[in-house]
């Protein structure tokens, strides 16, 4: 049987492995190659073709001496800790919550996932006038509900619009991270708390020593989503700010290289996208390691 | 107090907070309902009161200023061919790599998993211009790139299935004398329902909502821009005037119904579906 199958890979995983040379393998390896020339999108600078225009390591350096690119690495960095802490805090809560309940757990959970079936950047347009108009003026501004001048015109400073991008990512997601962990905490055993509860185990116990532990497959898929969802997160950013104020983060500041540079230097946001890939993937590869070494360890 | 109470409290408890949670989730949206009745100066002066008059004055106008209907018809043919590409290409190949069990089909399942960590930053500009010289920065284009983007996590979804499906059966309908694409579309496929089904839940919700890869391909090309791509325009250029609210909240409005109906009616359906691929992963 596994001859016939054997014989017949080729036929039937070729349109995939077309598809997969086509639109990544291809564009990827010529993105790291143009990384290392002078291109400008529809040329190349010194000749017709690439290897006439090498550069070396040329737009590296110039990447790491550009401070635009430098301000959005620590933006998203500084993004992406406060927006992944924040949602799971916030999920695990909704989750822990909603599974206590002996009944309309589904009802709530219908709701919160609703946001994630949206664009984010028609998000980002009705929460551009939410933090401009109703948190300014209506509930934190000077004669709101309460004063709090944090949460007003929060768009037109560097460091509140990170936060405000952090309230925008956690509104939208949180549902979809509740949702995995809900699924999570339903497959653990009831047993295991009642028998731990007997002996006497109180509340926060039995979440340490059971709960958590049980849950770990659910912070490596929670982790690996939020992480790479926010390390790439730019549908939003566009809408709320356009990175005005410093607040590009790196997907906006990689789109945005080639309308601030005249020509196009599409060499230099390539070596920006090659940055951007080791990073992701440097972050990713040692969270999933850590988290799934912490699932062996059960 | 005694035990039952603190209970019955407990679950009160728990259930205000949740109410609080689901006001604040859909609190923005009431908003968008409300202000999409509203002119620029009513919306400004009371932004989260009920509109004075229900008149669909403003949806009327968003409606003919982002073309609505040839806009959402452009992102469904665009939604609808992707995944049906995808479903194809992916389960067809999960199911080779699986039963194979060759060297070859280790490879490949190890690209496949590796470009899950590609961000799409990383190749756009490269592969704008490879489309752009094989002729095809079009619309077909956007189809065929997004059954590239979209092809690991659903091959990796469903050869994560197809691992718990005993070949037995398909052994036995070859017996039978069903050939290849018999044994794969009555044997295989309709015990991959509920996979195909995240891959339609995740990928659609990606794909019906993404503006990055139709700016870069298709641009304000006329007549073949997505809805989220006439919203983008819509507000790139209703700015200039200054009232951009009473444009952009109908806008937004009239985007997101489809999807809203299309959750009501379907719910169960995504939340599982969503559920699965979690699990899954």
């Amino acid at each position: 049987m596994d001859r016939y199958y054997r014989k017949r890979l080729i036929p039937l995983a070729l349109p995939a492995a077309i598809l997969f040379i086509l639109v990544i393998l291809l564009p990827f390896a010529t993105g790291v190659i143009y990384s290392f020339c002078g291109w400008r999108g529809t040329y190349f600078a010194g000749g017709e073709h690439f290897w006439e225009a090498f550069v070396g390591f040329d737009n590296y350096i110039s990447v790491f001496k550009s401070s635009k690119f430098r301000s959005a690495f620590g933006y998203t960095i500084a993004f992406t800790i406060v927006a992944v802490i924040s949602l799971n805090v916030v999920s695990l809560l909704m989750a822990l919550l909603s599974t206590a309940l002996h009944r309309g757990s589904g009802a709530y959970r219908t709701i919160y996932f609703l946001p994630n079936l949206l664009g984010g950047l028609a998000l980002g347009y009705i929460w551009q006038f939410i933090f401009e108009i109703v948190y300014s003026q209506l509930i934190f501004g000077e004669n709101g509900l309460i004063r709090i001048p944090f949460f007003c015109n929060m768009l037109q400073d560097r460091w509140k619009a990170m936060f405000a991008l952090v309230i925008l990512v956690t509104w939208q997601m949180a549902g979809y991270m509740m949702l995995i962990y809900t699924t999570g905490l339903n497959n653990i055993p009831k047993d295991l708390s009642e028998a731990a509860a007997i002996d006497g185990a109180g509340v926060w116990q039995r979440f340490k020593n059971i709960t958590v532990p049980m849950l770990m497959p659910s912070f490596t898929i929670v982790f690996f989503l939020t992480l790479s969802k926010c390390f790439m997160l730019l549908d939003p950013n566009v809408a709320l700010t356009d990175g005005n104020f410093n607040t590009r983060l790196l997907a906006t500041q990689i789109l945005r290289t080639t309308k601030d540079t005249n020509p196009p230097d599409y060499g230099l946001a390539q070596a920006q996208a090659v940055v951007f890939f080791i990073l992701i993937a440097v972050v990713s590869l040692t969270q999933v390691a850590v988290t799934k070494k912490k699932e062996v360890e059960l | 107090m005694s035990m039952e109470s603190r209970h019955k409290t407990l679950q009160i408890v728990i259930h205000v907070i949740l109410v609080l949670l689901a006001v604040y989730t859909l609190a923005p949206l009431v908003f968008l309902l409300f202000n999409s009745f509203k002119s620029n100066n009513e919306i400004i002066a009371s932004p989260v009161a009920l509109p004075e008059s229900w008149s669909f004055q403003y949806i009327a106008n968003a409606i003919e200023k982002i073309h609505f209907f040839e806009a959402l018809g452009i992102t469904f043919m665009v939604t609808f061919f992707s995944i049906v590409l995808l479903i194809v290409v992916s389960s067809f190949c999960a199911w080779a790599m699986v039963r194979s069990k060759s060297v070859l089909a280790n490879i490949l399942f190890m690209c496949f998993t590796a470009a899950m960590l590609v961000p799409f930053q990383s190749l756009m500009y490269p592969l704008l211009s490879l489309f752009e010289s094989l002729g095809l920065k079009n619309i077909y284009g956007l189809v065929i790139m997004y059954g590239g983007f979209g092809l690991s996590m659903s091959v990796f979804l469903y050869h994560g299935f197809i691992k718990s499906v005993p070949a037995s059966l398909e052994e036995a309908a070859l017996i039978d004398g069903a050939n290849l694409f018999q044994m794969f579309f009555k044997v295989v496929f309709p015990l991959l329902k509920g996979t195909t089904v995240t891959v339609i839940v995740l990928n659609g919700m990606w794909i019906w909502n993404d503006y990055l890869l139709p700016f870069l391909v298709i641009g304000n090309q006329e007549g073949y821009r997505t809805l989220t791509l006439e919203l983008y325009f819509a507000k790139l250029t209703s700015g200039q005037y200054g009232n951009p609210w009473e444009l952009i909240f109908p806008a937004v409005f009239v985007t997101i119904i489809p999807i809203v109906v299309l959750y009501i009616f379907l719910q169960k359906y995504i939340v599982a579906g969503v559920a699965e691929g979690a699990v899954k992963m």
